[in-house]
């Protein structure tokens, strides 16, 4: 039996993937801690999956390597399978079959003995809340029970490292929530978790420490508080008629640097903090600019994300 | 990984697409109704056929057409099994499998080995609804159980090929979209009449096509009672295209993987 190596839960060094001329994965490094909650922000077709499917055996690197649970993924793929739980984007579900039958499949791919098999579904089905649909197909199951089905039988061979790709994507925001408290908990037992998510509250809210990714490339990774310190001034964002954008902009250029924000709206990172904000007022009033709307905001992952790449994360909810 | 626990998991996926199969009636139905309905249209529109020179001695049209309606109707439930196959790729349920460390052979033969079973089933039913219209197997009890077998076997050999596909495209619609091919082979084989009837291209093509040797072994024991060397024949080709077709499965399921 090969034996892990002694080093952190998630390694990847310079990570590749290609598909034809696409590069997805364009040479990731990174590293993920034992009992961390690992956050990997990204818009839709950054890489963020490709990574996940990379690290969990399903996708073979084009090049570079990967270490998981202490094992190479691509020389002992059943090694790290053994050590591992992923919840796969869309809860990929049989919906003919039901909740406890799935269970117990899983258990039986998992090589969990048949003794233990009914007390580790029926455990695992009340830790989800479960219990009473366990006997129900999953197609009557809503999106939100699929994904806490979801997250059950990726558990079921109690894992020491946690995939989560897209857990609460398309969920309403009561699933969300109760999804990140099982998250949470899962955590503090001990388990190592890797998320990837597209909602910067989500990564703020979850992850201990986060990497940014855009375009198969990591652009930043650190911890949330320390990212968002490291954008520095907050964002003052204004509205103005089309017309007159060519003069406010350069009214705002002389209050700090201008950052990606809206169509339609203007952004400064405001080198006097909140103090300058009467200052560009009146500045705006003297060249007869006529401001529709005004908001200063705290730097947020979305202000990292954007001094990063130069635009805003798509379809990232605050 | 040790055999007992290899042979528990592939058991367990078989369980999951037996129960799959038998949980969706509305694509099962077809897989009766419609041979069924086949033989006895055969039966009423071509009964007179059986006095033509070349064609063996029957009991009755639908004693000859027993054969072929077992085959007939293991086609149509074998592309089923096949598009299931498909729908778990296209919808993320195989990737769930191939995350788990069971032996990736053992998800396929799972899901193939409920084709092989449904098959079965499906050939011992077909043969009990055509016994009382004049359609006796001579072979007896034996026979039966040996073109049950038979059937299992075809369904696996049919399936492993249609899964071939599901493997290769990810696409349920490709798999629907290839059984036509299948029904044609079926139509240009002897299943509906004997190749001694034919002529011209027809019978080129029937003395060339798997499907005619695979109906003539069944129709062997129904026609012509027990004997091993009508079991044998009954058995030995559909196994020996089922191996065929299996190796030829699993390559593919081989190539998709080494290929991600």
């Amino acid at each position: 039996m090969t034996e892990p190596l002694a080093m952190a839960p998630i390694v990847a060094e310079n990570l590749v993937r290609h598909f034809g001329d696409v590069e997805a994965v364009n040479g990731i490094d990174l590293q993920v801690n034992a009992g961390e909650i690992f956050g990997f922000l990204g818009p839709n077709g950054a890489g963020k999956s490709t990574v996940v499917r990379m690290l969990t055996t399903l996708l073979r690197p084009t090049s570079g390597k990967a270490f998981v649970a202490g094992f190479d993924v691509a020389k002992h793929p059943n090694e790290v399978r053994q050590r591992i739980g992923v919840a796969l984007q869309d809860a990929a579900i049989d919906p003919l079959m039901t909740g406890v039958e799935l269970l117990r499949l899983q258990a039986v791919l998992y090589s969990i003995p048949k003794s233990k098999m009914k007390s580790r579904a029926d455990e695992l089905l009340e830790r989800v809340g479960l219990t009473a649909a366990a006997d129900r197909r999953v197609g009557t199951y809503s999106g939100g029970m699929r994904r806490r089905l979801d997250l059950a039988l990726s558990l079921i061979h109690q894992p020491t490292v946690l995939f989560l790709d897209e857990p609460t994507t398309g969920l309403d925001p009561m699933s969300r929530v109760s999804l990140w408290e099982e998250v949470r908990r899962l955590n503090n037992e001990g388990t190592t978790v890797m998320l990837t998510t597209q909602y910067l509250e989500e990564a703020d809210q979850l992850a201990d420490r986060i990497a940014i990714i855009d375009k198969g490339v990591i652009v930043r990774e650190g911890k949330p508080q320390e990212l968002k310190a490291s954008v520095g001034f907050p964002t003052l964002v204004i509205n103005v008629s089309r017309d007159q954008h060519e003069l406010a902009k350069s009214i705002l250029m002389g209050f700090g640097d201008l950052r990606p924000t809206a169509e339609g709206t203007l952004g400064v990172g405001l080198r006097g903090g909140a103090e300058a904000v009467t200052d560009v007022v009146r500045k705006l009033d003297e060249s007869s600019i006529r401001v529709q709307h005004l908001e200063l905001n705290e730097p947020s992952l979305d202000d990292v994300f954007a001094e990063a790449t130069g635009h805003r994360l798509e379809g990232a909810q605050q | 990984m040790s055999t007992a626990l290899s042979l528990r998991q592939t058991q367990a996926l078989t369980v999951r697409s037996t129960k799959a199969l038998l949980r969706q009636p509305a694509l099962v139905a077809p897989s009766i109704f419609f041979p069924i309905f086949f033989a006895f249209l055969g039966a009423s529109s071509f009964g007179k056929t059986t006095n033509i020179p070349g064609f063996p001695q029957v009991e009755s049209f639908l004693q000859f057409s027993l054969a072929s309606t077992v085959v007939q109707g293991v086609l149509f439930g074998s592309v089923t099994g096949a598009a299931a196959l498909a729908t778990d790729i296209e919808n993320g349920f195989f990737d769930r499998l191939l995350l788990s460390p069971s032996t990736r052979s053992g998800i396929l033969i799972g899901r193939l080995a409920g084709s092989a079973i449904f098959g079965a089933a499906q050939s011992l039913i077909f043969i009990l609804l055509l016994l009382p219209f004049n359609a006796p197997v001579k072979s007896g009890v034996i026979g039966i159980v040996a073109l049950s077998v038979s059937g299992g076997i075809v369904a696996l050999a049919i399936g492993s090929i249609m899964s071939s596909v599901a493997i290769r495209t990810g696409s349920a619609e490709a798999v629907q979209g290839a059984f036509p091919l299948l029904f044609v082979l079926l139509f240009f084989s002897s299943a509906f009449f004997p190749r001694e009837t034919m002529s011209g291209a027809y019978k080129r093509i029937a003395d060339i096509n798997p499907i005619s040797y695979l109906v003539e072994g069944m129709r062997t024991l129904v026609l012509d009672g027990f004997n091993m060397q009508a079991l044998a024949k009954t058995l030995f080709i559909p196994t020996a295209i089922c191996i065929v077709a299996v190796a030829l499965a699993l390559t593919q399921l081989r190539r998709r993987i080494s290929a991600q």
